[in-house]
């Protein structure tokens, strides 16, 4: 086992943790799987409203790879198929009939000891989405061989999933997905795990256990690369979300379809559970939970997370719903404030702050300004990267300096915490993202 | 608080964009924002934000010189009063002081703010706090009877040239407080060197500043033993720690310019790297040339590392101006690499040139000129790692 302690960085101190129990989780009616999820597709639909689909089929491809089909996550009817500007796809609603679903008999079993054989079995059920690939945070291209696959079970975001307590019940299916996983690369299958979660994975020789500690994002993707096998130029790793082990490993063991995942609930403005739920759920179910009326819904953990509406649905990648307050307040003479428990600051700039868990806003706290260089993004920021040098070349649209610089080595959600300290209140996340735009789209 | 925010709500009608005053946007919103906090909106991830901004940041570079500014007025009342040979109480003392730092300090704002919302205006963006911050620095580097019009000048070209034509604050190259502190002495010598400015006395009263004794001495000696011979002031270590000495207004207490460092650097806002880096550089200098004073008939190479620490405005530089986020590296090998150069050469401009004795000025402008220069040498040395880790 390896141990790697990331220093730099910091766990946002949220209110409104879940506690480790289920609450009793409604069935879910209605579930979307979304192409806006999915970074750099063509998606080309394959069903229309009204039709009949059950669990596995096709819905959409990429244009750009035919070989890359989404799944149905759901046995039942298209309800919906939402069209944004011009016309890109952004939800397809599929009604869930659940006696559909439950007589679904399971695949024939197909022996998978070769590459192609997993590799064609993914194909045929329409398996690729669940498998991402760094750089750039897109879905994978099944003809490429990356060095090495990484699976994080640490995840350490604000609220996130507690991996150790959902995927609790899965043991067998998660050993299953993770020997499958091993064959697809002839490199090393990194788990990250943190503590002594998951002990049982370390009595397997396929799988480089490593053991992370330390604060946000030291559970990342991203970071725990950066420390154990950086990523190069021209270089692909993959990686699956940990909650889709169990889903993963259900159809490579038992020939199993089913798209179910505990996801959690969090954030100050909900009452914070844990749910037997599935993939692509609605959020509306647990409307009830709610502590107030003006707040902001978001699919995923609240730094990188995405905004929904009430009936809006789980993100393909996400586990878990985060409520804050939409708050509107102008406290008189803000700047001045001494401190207290109204205050959370990674600075040192409130007195008696961050002591308690806080009860985060949607409020920006400060207005947009130049770029300050007060040594904040650096001290969240755990790669050997120069983050500040790498924003710059990106501002200014210098291809060889971005790559010189590392950008393949990031994403998103890595830089998150530069945003969510930073004094002048830039989106650090973006400017990467579009560094990342403008490398892919130039090749 | 009701009544005032409709106040805002009432008068924010008349600059919205389409009015005839919209061009007084920015105006209207800095002192909006000032008096209620903007309740603007995280848009997509991140949702939520720290509660540090930039109007807290540079505020608390001001609160920092505050207690600067009062020991500067008392010490203004005190020199007078010895000049005078009279008693005065430590209050009147203060008051009499005041009666100089303020209207330097209403001049520097008033400057400040009308070059800072003229770009804000013309260049459409909201007011930048960057120039609270250098507004509040440059009374402190000024002579406590320099002429009013010389600060208006000195402060307008200051942000302007050190400023606003770069793109304003996080895209200038110079220190705009020390471009203003440099204008003014390269424009207004008389009035910003030599022994006459720097206590007010009667007519014709001079004070000669610690750097000026080892620099003009009457007959070589080494600095320690002139320090010692000078009978106007006491320039003995502990007085000149103390700051009850002529010099710039904010520059002379060393115990307060280290509780503003202190306070900067455990709020994160100051780099203790080039402080320390600084010191570093300055005692490294100073001791090599102690080592070579014997050669020479300079004086100023007779300074002690410890004496170089406390006279002048070294500390001051260094602590309040040298740290400047924007215009001083932006990476932490290079903000050592930064800080020790500084160090150095304020001691090699104090010692070798004799026309300016005050080094640490021009050693921050300098360093500011090559702090580009420092990280791009600190990022290739990143990038080739990265090359060789690829090859």
């Amino acid at each position: 086992m390896q141990k790697i302690t990331i220093k730099k960085g910091h766990d946002i101190n949220i209110s409104g943790l879940a506690s480790r129990e289920f609450s009793n989780s409604p069935a879910q009616k209605f579930v979307s799987i979304s192409p806006q999820d999915f970074n750099y597709i063509k998606p080309k639909l394959l069903v229309k409203e009204g039709d009949q689909v059950s669990l596995g089929d096709a819905l959409f491809f990429d244009k750009i790879n035919p070989d890359v089909k989404w799944p149905s996550i759901a046995s039942g009817t298209i309800s919906k198929i939402v069209f944004g500007e011009r016309r890109a796809v952004l939800d397809i609603i599929i009604e869930v009939d659940k006696d559909n679903e439950a007589n679904i008999e399971s695949i024939n079993q197909i022996n998978l000891s070769s590459r192609d054989d997993v590799k064609g079995f993914i194909t045929k059920n329409n398996f690729w989405p669940f498998f991402t690939q760094r750089p750039f945070n897109k879905v994978v291209d099944p003809n490429d061989n990356p060095k090495c696959i990484v699976v994080t079970l640490a995840d350490s975001s604000p609220l996130a999933n507690d991996l150790s307590f959902s995927l609790a019940e899965n043991k067998d299916y998660i050993i299953s997905a993770l020997s499958n996983l091993k064959k697809l690369t002839d490199g090393n299958l990194y788990v990250a795990v943190r503590g002594d979660n998951f002990s049982f994975l370390s009595d397997y020789n396929f799988i480089n256990l490593i053991q992370v500690e330390g604060p946000h994002p030291s559970g990342n993707v991203g970071v725990i690369l950066n420390r154990v096998n950086p990523l190069n130029q021209n270089e692909v790793v993959w990686t699956v979300q940990g909650s889709h082990l169990p889903i993963l490993g259900k159809l490579f063991s038992k020939g199993l379809l089913d798209f179910s995942m505990n996801i959690n609930i969090g954030g100050p403005a909900v009452k914070p559970s844990y749910f037997k739920s599935r993939i692509g759920a609605r959020f509306d179910l647990h409307k009830d939970s709610l502590l107030m009326e003006n707040v902001r819904i978001i699919s995923g953990n609240v730094l990188t997370g995405k905004q929904i509406d009430i009936d809006g649905f789980l993100g393909f990648y996400h586990s878990s719903f985060s409520v804050i307050e939409e708050s509107f307040s102008r406290p008189f003479i803000g700047w001045l404030h001494p401190g207290g428990k109204s205050k959370y600051s990674v600075f040192n700039a409130y007195l008696g702050s961050n002591k308690k868990s806080y009860d985060f806003t949607t409020l920006q706290n400060g207005s947009n300004r130049a770029f300050v260089p007060v040594d904040a993004w650096e001290k969240v920021f755990p790669m050997d990267i120069y983050i500040n040098a790498l924003a710059r070349s990106i501002e200014a649209n210098d291809i060889d300096e971005m790559e010189q610089l590392g950008i393949y080595e990031c994403d998103e959600e890595d830089v998150a915490l530069c945003s969510f300290v930073c004094p002048s209140k830039s989106d650090v996340g973006a400017i990467i993202r579009r560094g990342l735009d403008t490398i892919y789209f130039d090749k | 608080m009701n009544f005032l925010r409709k106040i805002f709500e009432e008068t924010g009608k008349f600059v919205e964009k389409g009015k005839p005053l919209s061009w007084a946007y920015p105006v209207w919103e800095a002192a909006d924002t000032i008096f209620f906090s903007t309740n603007k909106q995280t848009s997509k991830g991140p949702h939520i934000r720290d509660n540090m901004d930039i109007k807290r940041t540079m505020f608390f570079v001001v609160i920092a010189l505050i207690p600067c500014y009062l020991f500067g007025a008392y010490n203004i009342g005190y020199l007078n009063a010895l000049a005078l040979d009279i008693d005065r109480s430590l209050l009147a003392n203060t008051f009499f002081g005041f009666g100089y730092v303020l209207p330097i300090l209403i001049a520097t704002f008033v400057a400040g703010a009308v070059c800072e919302l003229t770009f804000a205006i013309i260049r459409k963006h909201e007011v930048n706090e960057g120039f609270l911050v250098s507004c509040a620095l440059i009374p402190l580097t000024m002579p406590p009877d320099v002429p009013l019009w010389q600060v208006f000048i000195g402060t307008s070209f200051g942000i302007i040239i050190g400023k606003e034509i770069f793109g304003g604050v996080g895209t200038n190259v110079f220190n705009p407080a020390l471009t203003a502190r440099a204008f003014m002495y390269f424009a207004f010598p008389t009035k910003i060197s030599g022994d006459k400015v720097w206590a007010v006395g009667p007519d014709g009263y001079s004070g000669a500043t610690a750097l000026a004794i080892p620099a003009n001495p009457v007959e070589y000696d080494t600095a320690s033993n002139l320090f010692a011979a000078s009978t106007q002031f006491d320039f003995s270590l502990m007085n000149m720690f103390w700051g009850l000495i002529p010099g710039s207004i904010g520059e002379t207490n060393k115990l307060l310019i280290l509780g503003g460092a202190f306070f900067l650097i455990y709020c994160g806002i100051a780099s203790w790297r080039i402080i320390v880096s600084s010191v570093i550089g300055l005692v490294f200098t100073a001791f090599i040339f102690n080592l070579l004073s014997g050669f020479s008939t300079n004086a100023m190479l007779t300074i002690t590392p410890l004496q170089h620490l406390l006279i002048g405005s070294f500390l001051f530089g260094t602590v309040f101006m040298a740290t400047e986020p924007v215009t001083s590296s932006h990476t932490n090998t290079g903000r050592w690499i930064y800080g020790f150069l500084i160090g150095v050469l304020t001691v090699i401009i104090r010692s070798i040139n004799p026309a300016y004795p005050e080094g640490v000025m021009l050693a921050i402008l300098i360093m500011n000129m090559f702090a580009p220069l420092i990280d791009y040498y600190v990022v290739q040395s990143n990038i080739k790692m990265r090359l060789a880790r690829n090859a």
